[in-house]
This record gives structure tokens, sequence and C-alpha cells, in this order.
């Protein structure tokens, strides 16, 4: 993964990304598996919990593999375009309506976020407090969130309306304009991952000794 | 030719009925203005008489919509938006929201239409130089300030290629050369046969742009005529819309005591 990060040049990004992603998670793991986990080597004790090395040996191993999934999330997210996605997955056959959903939900995250910052602003002008300690700024989200969600339901209402006007709701395939480049060495490593894939579950329901991380 | 033949229309979860008894024609190569206060049914009107009254949005339609002689209750979506193209005032929620151009943008109705690629491509490349635009072509939607999105917009309905359009208060973020771009190109596709029926509060650009006006009211159609005869009506005020600056010009210069007709230019 770190050879493929790399040589897309998203290793720094990747890294910020994977460790925000698992951090929420990380915490309380760490917090459950440390303290709680049986163990016979305490390393030492805050009140009734016990911190022991066969605790921190857990969570140390399901932080590796939080960190794996989270990292392989956000290497296919920083070097895939999502339009590219939807719209290489609509030449393979996903249906126009499944593709236009998938490609709205992820352009909608920059349009909300924008959606959002205008309307605190807006808030904030008219006095909204949204700076300061945890509590200010949990009084002021409410009167943000409220218009973010409403606006975006008329939103959709409008946008469905203006897209029936563009035949979105006629049946029948669509000539793409558009192909994603896809060379031959893709298309063998596509497989061989595949292959891989599949030969890996094979070995684990055969029972195959695989090697694991510990 | 369009025609809505003694319309009524009620939406969906609401008792009262919105439009009531209204009669309009569109002939082709007609572009037909439409003015109103606010609430006045406008938008409504504009919704049935493109289909999407009820067919997305639902509600309960009385009367007939006719399009080129056919009656339209009960056809499919997909089979009024080669025939009827609507644009709203807002172009943010026109826009697709998925497509990283502004050629994407225009070129997916086309496609939703099934059409060959090479048409497509020939439709977005017509459709964008009718409205002057080319340049935008490789620009991120999301990223056009609003007149720039509402020519798009527009230009997203010209590639679909109607013989009529539902405009609603199309030029309401326009600046005046956007507004002028705009006028100068329903004025083209009404040359060549495209029949309009245009929302506007500008009636400086229905005076320019109509041959004839239309006057909503509590949903009913009040008044229907030529365009002059419309716009100085001096029940037009009380209808809740201010008439072209050269009329109010006029009576300024009548209510000073002066004869406009004698007024140099």
């Amino acid at each position: 993964m770190l050879v493929l990060a790399t040589s897309a040049g998203v290793v720094r990004p990747l890294v910020r990304a994977s460790v925000l992603l698992s951090l929420p998670i990380t915490i309380s793991v760490v917090l459950v598996s440390v303290f709680t986990r049986a163990g016979t080597t305490v390393l030492f004790t805050i009140g009734p919990f016990d911190a022991t090395l066969e605790g921190v040996e857990f969570a140390a191993q399901t932080l590796v593999r939080l960190f794996a999934i989270s990292a392989s999330i956000g290497l296919f997210v920083l070097t895939t375009d999502p339009r590219a996605l939807v719209l290489d997955l609509e030449r393979r056959g996903v249906s126009p309506r499944f593709a236009f959903v998938a490609a709205a939900t992820i352009e909608a995250v920059p349009t909300l976020v924008e959606r959002a910052a205008t309307i605190s602003e807006s808030q904030r002008a008219r006095g909204l407090d949204t700076e300061g300690g945890v509590v200010a700024r949990l009084r002021g989200l409410l009167p943000i969130v409220g218009p973010v969600v409403i606006t975006s339901l008329t939103d959709v209402e409008e946008r469905s309306l203006a897209l029936e006007s563009r035949a979105f709701s006629r049946p029948g395939a669509r000539h793409l304009l558009w192909a994603m480049p896809d060379t031959g060495w893709e298309r063998i490593l596509r497989w061989l991952l595949a292959a891989v894939l599949l030969a890996l579950i094979v070995a684990r329901i055969v029972g195959v000794p695989l090697p694991v991380i510990d | 030719m369009l025609r809505l033949t003694d319309v009524g229309y009620r939406y969906a979860g609401y008792a009262r009925q919105v439009l009531h008894d209204i009669d309009l024609t569109l002939a082709d190569g007609e572009i037909v203005g439409l003015v109103g206060a606010n609430e006045a049914g406008k938008s409504t009107l504009c919704l049935v008489a493109s289909g999407l009254a009820p067919g997305s949005i639902g509600g309960a339609l009385s009367g007939r919509l006719e399009i080129d002689g056919e009656d339209m209750a009960g056809k499919p979506l997909h089979e009024f938006a080669t025939r009827v193209g609507i644009a709203f005032q807002n172009p943010a929620t026109q826009l697709s929201g998925i497509t990283g151009s502004v050629f994407e943008e225009v070129a997916l109705g086309p496609m939703n239409l099934g059409l060959p690629a090479r048409e497509t491509v020939d439709r977005v490349k017509a459709a964008l130089a009718a409205l002057g635009i080319e340049s935008l072509a490789e620009r991120e939607p999301r990223r056009l300030s609003g007149g720039q999105g509402q020519l798009v917009v527009i230009a997203s309905l010209l590639a679909m290629r109607p013989r009529h359009l539902v405009l609603d208060e199309p030029t309401a973020q326009l600046d005046p050369e956007g507004t002028r771009l705009v006028g100068e190109a329903l004025r083209q596709l009404a040359k060549a046969g495209t029949a309009m029926l245009l929302v506007e509060h500008k009636t400086d650009l229905l005076d320019a742009l109509t041959s004839r006006v239309a006057v909503v009211a509590d949903g009913t159609l009040v008044a229907d005529g030529p365009s002059p005869d419309i716009l100085e009506d001096p029940r037009l005020d009380a209808w809740g819309v201010e008439p072209p600056s050269r009329i109010r010009l006029g009576r300024a210069i009548a209510a000073a005591g002066m004869d406009p007709a004698r007024v140099p230019a």
C-alpha cells in the first residue's frame, strides 16, 4: 500500500486521512482493550482498572487492522476521481439511475460543506455565537443544521424537476461520451488481484495456514 | 403548438385549487410573456405546461394539455422532455451536480435521450454557441457565477431541442449583458419555430421580446392579448406588475403636464 501511495504521491494526505478516519474508534479500542482485557502482566493501575500487557498487544493488533482498512479506503478515495468511477460503472452496465445517485452522494459533500459555511456566516452576522466553548458551539449548531437540512431538501426537489425535464427518467441505455483508459497491464493486474483474493478465501475455508500479523 | 384548455390544478395534500379555468395557447414561434404578482400561480402554471405537475410532483389536474395536437394526459415524463423544456430561476438547483465540466452538463440531457455520441457532441457545441458561452465548456459548473450558471441551464435545454420552452424568470440572476444574450437566443429560437412561455418581472424584456402577454392573478388568467395593449393596461399595477420603463416614463411626463410625444428621445 505504501508503494502505491508513494507512486501516486499521496503518502502524507493518506496518513492524515487514515489517522483521522480511525481516530474515534482508536480511542475507544485503546481504552476498552488496555483496561478491560484480562492478563497476567499488569503494567499500571488506574483506580479499579488494570492496564495489562495482553490488553496493549490486543489493542495494537486491532489498531493495525483498523489502520489497514482506513488506509485502503483513503487510498481509494485519494486516487480515484468519483465521477470517473461512476462513469466507468455505468459503462460496465450499472443503471444510470444508480450511477447518478452514487455520483450525487459523493458530490453532495462539498456542496453541503459550502452551504453550511454560508449559513454559518449569515447566522453569525445576525448575532449567533458559533465560537468559544463547547456549550456555545453546540448551542450554535441547531440554527445552522436546520436551514442546511431544509434548503437541501428543497434543492433536491427542484433538482429532480430539472432532471426530469432533461429526460432523466427515460428508460434504456445511454451513449456515453467518455471511456476510461484501461491498458492491458491494468486488466492483468485486476484479474491477478481477484485471483489472489479468491485464493485467500479458499485457503481460509479449507484451513491452509496463512501468515498472520501479530 | 402548446395548448392549455380549461386547466385547473391543486397541489398534492392541499385542498385549495391554485389554478382555475386557464386557457392559454402558444403558437409555434411565438414568445408569450406571463406576468403576475408573487404567489399568483405563474410558477405552477409553468409546471403544468411542462408536464411536471402532476407528472412529477403529483396533485390533481383538471382540463387538458395538448402539445402539437396530442393530448398529453397520462404520457410518461420523459416524453415531455423532448417537447417542452423548462428552466427555473435558480441555476444552482438546476445543474445536475454530478458533472465535472459545462460540456458534460449540457451533454447530460442528449445522453439521457440515448442519442449517438456524435449527435450529442454536435448538439452541445451548437447550444453553447447559440448563447455565446463556448469559452465556459471546460469550466466546473459548481464554480460558475449565477448568470453563467443560468446560461448553462438554458444551453442544457437547447441541447434537448424541444419545440416548446417554459422559462420561469430565466434572467432573474443575469446581468444586463447576460439578459441581452438570453433575449437574443430566445429571439433566434422563436424564429426557428420554438414556442415559448416566458415568466418575467422584467417587463422591459417582455416589451422587447414578446408578441403577447398574459396576466395571472389568484390563479386565474385575467388578461391575455398583444404585448403593447397588456403592458399599457392601467390595471397592471393593481395586478402587482410594474409596467415597462417606457410606459412609466410616459406617464411621469404626462403627469408633469407635458406631452410625451413631444419630449425628445
